[in-house]
């Protein structure tokens, strides 16, 4: 948690007094309703004053006559939102990426599913849809059904023959064996070294956010668990902490430390399963197939508290579904404690193999201050010396009594981005161990209403991947009226742009899975 | 006429044809080579904790087989823009020189085609090696797709770095025995040249494994980075033959230690035919050094393509030429 | 506050991969031989669907809750019952949560992959209480 003392609204507050409107409290620490032109100057007021200032998304609105433009911004202690709107029929606002390079990504996922352009933004193009998609319709508005949309037929242009000669283009995707999921990366490459990389994401976008508008709350819950498989129960855990915001229902003390279990048991294979996956891309099939081995009990724990090993499906409005067994806590102690006794045995092998060693260390380096500018977030930022988490920077659920280490290296090479992963994986034991020794007696469920009164508010929460934020917007009925997910690494892809300039082709897949990419969460 | 063909009957020996199609010849070595890769996988496996092939015949021994059979069976496709004749038999002919060379290794106490062999076989099957990677990196020029290029430019990369050494290191044995014949190098050992020579046999087998293409050298089969490398457009048969190449560089080289630092085939003989202890020996070696490729392969990571080649240049040929030049001072002044 | 790495990485040793990956093949294998032997399950594995006629009273409360819309109803013997297609279900098993009676139960029966799409449609059955396929 960074060590700042700069209070974010007094700086706004004396700056630009009459112009806008502070509500405090509202949309994370402070909502701030600017004019059109005015976000630009609050926002730079900001970044100026706070080095740890960064966009952590961008929410677009359909209000009726006028579109609105949610601005999320965290700073080292806080969290704010600026609100602008932009006119129906003329949606344009000026582009704040000169400000803070972070919003690029966020600007352009507006544009494509609200039709809201961002004058001055660097990227062209289709970003978030297909490039089938019809011009001049945008799925996200209130008056578009995506089930009547007609696609424009795909063109029957030729292949281009392969380009020979120095300069290169290598395409790293869709299909890729580097890639657990398609993205398209195309690698501008001179003789070895990577000059330039440019990325088109979004071929697994399922308009997640679209379908949760005609569902109830109920079923949204477990549609938002599926926007990814690998970090399901924070997605859940995330959207229901929204949802009972809003409620202002209070969860029971024993469903906070039992939500508490369920997140680190996720995150405790999730980080397993990047730590072996890195093995394999760099070839190293005995490393991969050791991690996935210890991530198997981790599996069968999480089968047995919750009855899947994957869809744990544990999350609902007003606690959990069920409760840990006494019977079951024995299992899960030693299960914790014969992996605890493995971890010295991994450590030992990422100090004194010379292979990996050779293969990661100085690949990828992203450094401080391009780590601070580009907003990037989770174990990425943490690798670099950037110290934010979630966790100690706004406690939720029982973290606030549950005493952990936050870990930072500085070096923000590969190496160092895995080993803050290993050290994760010990943290993660300690707390499952600290939480179930503590756990709270009582109701681990309290009946919540299904239909939910108007109101909005954001959440965020520390995924494995970093911080994952969701903006839920009720208006009254039963089923919700805006529902934002933005995910870790739609943050941090842009890190893995910075960092692939200047290293050899080679490098560029150990590089890019220590970024932890999950596409499934990056599209939804 | 008869007497042309009496003659020409009389010159065709029958032991001759048994001998090239079966025993040590084309069934016992595509045999010798399955069975092989069965035991890699199986040892691999058993080294990262896991089972490996078990359904295809008892402890999965058929699973080679069974691939083969599969891939044989499989659509062939042949690439608009690919060059049809170098696509179609350049793994085809890679194969049999591999076989080719394979067969003047003395197996059951004498090779294939002569008794002898004759002076200077050595040298003719390490060049029988470089053709047959050599054709392995046109089969994946003229494939004529991105991946395939990158993948056959880089298997020329690493075995052109790495080819010299070997024959420099190669050649310690024969100047251990002071002749260029496999054969007589094999049958001179009356120790080892293993304990004679041990610092040619851990350079040898670190230059066999980046020959081989296996890990740490496995860059021309990353598949993380180049799809399927050289191999990208092959499917069916071809792909076979591809496959079964490398199989049988891997017995191959494996067989080239045996003979050359380890005694060959010659080992105790205790009843009947010496030529079956002769192959029991020569099998029960060959298996030794493909456990210990495969357990190097499942050590480490894999080297960048530049890491490759720093130290093919920079440390593995000075080494090579390091180790002839003591080799050529130990026996002139210590083994004489 | 966080804890930095402030000591740079040691000189390497020598690996300890060396000895583990020959103790590794002594070791009895972490995988087991599947399909000869079958792993054990707990008992409340979220599996396929056992429903009890005999408690349901056609509330609809499952089929109007499930996120997947896998449950419909369906007229069996004059009252409409469930009947739970398992190609759409994603086992969240909400629909035995909303259920009033208790009547949706939990089985340990996984192997549910088959080649013959029409069976994985679960009718309610009027006469038996319990349901399974194989």
């Amino acid at each position: 948690m960074p060590n700042s003392k700069v209070d974010i609204i007094s700086v706004i507050e004396s700056k630009f007094k009459d112009q806008v409107q502070i509500q405090l409290g509202q949309l994370g620490k402070a909502a701030i309703t600017t004019s059109n032109g005015l976000h630009r100057e609050v926002l730079k007021a900001i970044v100026d004053a706070d080095e740890y200032t960064a966009i952590s998304a961008i929410t677009g609105l359909d209000l009726g006559a006028n579109l609105g433009v949610l601005y999320h911004v965290r700073t080292s202690n806080s969290f704010l939102t600026i609100r602008a709107e932009v006119p129906r029929d003329n949606p344009k606002i000026q582009t704040i990426t000169d400000i803070t390079p972070s919003a690029t990504f966020h600007e352009l996922e507006v544009t494509d599913l609200f039709g809201i352009v961002f004058e001055g933004n660097p990227l062209p193009g289709h970003f978030v849809l297909s490039e089938y998609w019809p011009q001049g319709v945008y799925p996200l508005r209130k008056d578009v059904n995506p089930n009547e949309v007609k696609l424009n037929p795909p063109s029957n242009e030729e292949m281009k023959e392969p380009e020979t000669g120095r300069v290169v283009k290598i395409i790293l995707g869709p299909q890729h064996p580097a890639l657990l999921e398609p993205e398209k990366f195309a690698v501008t490459v001179d003789g070895e070294t990577v000059t330039k990389v440019e990325p088109r994401i979004g071929y697994v976008h399922r308009g997640i956010e679209k379908a949760a508008e005609s569902r109830t709350y109920l079923q949204d819950v477990y549609l938002i668990e599926r926007i990814c498989g690998i970090c399901n129960p924070i997605h859940a855990c995330n959207f229901v902490e929204a949802v009972e915001k809003i409620l202002k229902t209070e969860v029971p003390s024993r469903a906070k430390y039992l939500r508490v279990i369920a997140l680190e048991l996720n995150r405790l294979h999730s980080h397993l399963l990047t730590l072996g996956h890195a093995g394999l891309e760099i070839g190293y099939e005995t490393l991969f197939q050791y991690f996935w081995r210890d991530r198997e009990p981790i599996m069968d724990l999480i089968e047995l508290t919750s009855g899947n090993r994957v869809y744990s499906s544990l999350m609902t409005v007003g606690g959990v579904r069920r409760d840990l067994r006494d019977t079951d806590i024995p299992k899960i102690k030693v299960t914790l404690e014969d992996l605890r006794k493995k971890l010295p045995f991994y450590r030992q092998i990422y100090e004194d193999e010379r292979t990996i060693r050779a293969r990661m260390q100085n690949v990828g380096v992203l450094k401080r201050e391009d780590a601070l500018k580009l907003g990037v977030v989770g174990p990425v930022a943490r690798g670099s010396g950037v110290d934010i988490d979630v966790r100690k920077d706004e406690p939720y659920e029982a973290y606030a009594e549950i005493p952990f280490k936050e870990i930072v290296y500085t070096s923000g090479d590969t190496w160092a981005r895995m080993n803050v992963r290993m050290d994760e994986v010990e943290e993660s034991i300690n707390i499952i161990e600290y939480a179930i020794d503590h756990l709270p007696t009582g109701p681990f469920r309290v009946k919540a209403p299904r239909v939910v009164p108007p109101g909005e508010t954001v959440n965020r929460v520390e995924a494995p991947r970093g911080e994952l934020f969701c903006y839920v917007k009720s208006n009254g009925t039963a089923n919700p009226d805006r529902v934002k997910v933005r995910t870790p690494t739609y943050a941090n892809i842009p890190a893995f742009l910075k960092t692939a300039i200047g290293e050899s082709i080679a490098d560029v897949p150990p590089n890019f899975v220590s970024l932890d990419p999950c596409f499934s969460c990056t599209d939804r | 006429m008869l007497l042309m063909y009496g003659q020409v009957v009389r010159m065709i020996d029958g032991w001759l044809f048994l001998s090239i199609l079966v025993f040590p010849g084309f069934a016992f070595i595509l045999l010798l080579t399955l069975f092989c890769d069965w035991m890699e996988r199986k040892i691999e496996a058993r080294i990262q904790n896991r089972i490996g092939p078990m359904v295809a015949g008892p402890a999965g021994i058929l699973q080679p087989f069974a691939d083969l059979i599969k891939l044989m069976s499989k659509e062939d496709i042949e690439p608009r823009d690919s060059k049809r004749f170098v696509f179609m038999f350049a793994p085809l002919v890679a194969f049999t020189i591999m076989v080719f060379a394979m067969c003047f290794l003395p197996i059951d106490g004498s090779s294939v085609i002569s008794s002898t062999g004759f002076n200077g076989d050595l040298i003719v099957v390490l060049a029988f090696v470089t053709i047959a990677n050599f054709l392995l990196f046109l089969s994946g020029w003229a494939s004529c797709n991105p991946y395939g290029t990158i993948g056959s430019a880089r298997v020329l990369t690493q075995f052109l770095g790495y080819d010299i050494p070997l024959f420099l290191i190669a050649l310690t044995p024969a100047f251990l025995a002071g002749t260029l014949s496999i054969f007589k190098i094999a049958s001179s050992q009356s120790i080892w040249y293993i304990a004679l020579a041990p610092w040619a046999f851990v350079l040898f087998i670190i230059t066999l494994q980046a020959e081989l293409e296996k890990d740490p050298f496995d860059i021309p089969h990353a598949e993380s980075e180049v799809v399927g490398g050289l191999e990208t457009e092959y499917t069916g048969a071809k792909l076979a033959f591809l496959h079964l190449t490398r199989d049988v560089q891997i017995v191959f080289g494996s067989a080239l230690v045996v003979e050359l630092f380890l005694g060959g085939p010659y080992g105790p003989v205790f009843f009947g035919l010496p030529a079956f202890w002769y192959s029991l020996w020569f099998i029960i070696k060959l298996l030794a050094i493909v456990l210990l490729t495969e357990y190097i392969t499942t050590l480490f990571a894999r080297f960048r393509i530049d890491q490759v080649l720093r130290g093919s240049w920079r440390i593995i040929l000075p080494a090579a030429l390091l180790s002839l030049m003591l080799t050529v001072a130990l026996v002139t002044w210590v083994y004489h | 506050m966080g804890e930095k790495s402030q000591v740079p990485p040691k000189k390497p040793r020598i690996s300890p991969m060396w000895k583990r990956t020959v103790s590794q093949i002594f070791t009895k294998p972490a995988t087991t031989k599947y399909p000869f032997v079958k792993p054990q399950l707990g008992s409340d594995f979220r599996g396929e669907q056992v429903f009890d006629i005999k408690l349901c009273v056609s509330c609809g409360l499952c089929s109007r809750d499930c996120p997947a819309k896998a449950i419909e109803m369906v007229e069996v013997d004059g009252k409409k019952r469930p009947q739970f297609m398992l190609d759409r279900c994603v086992f969240c098993y909400q629909c035995a949560e909303s259920c009033p009676r208790n009547a949706i139960k939990s089985s340990v029966i996984y192997e549910l992959a088959t080649t013959d799409k029409p069976s994985l449609v679960i009718k309610p059955r009027a006469s038996s209480a319990t349901e399974a396929t194989s």
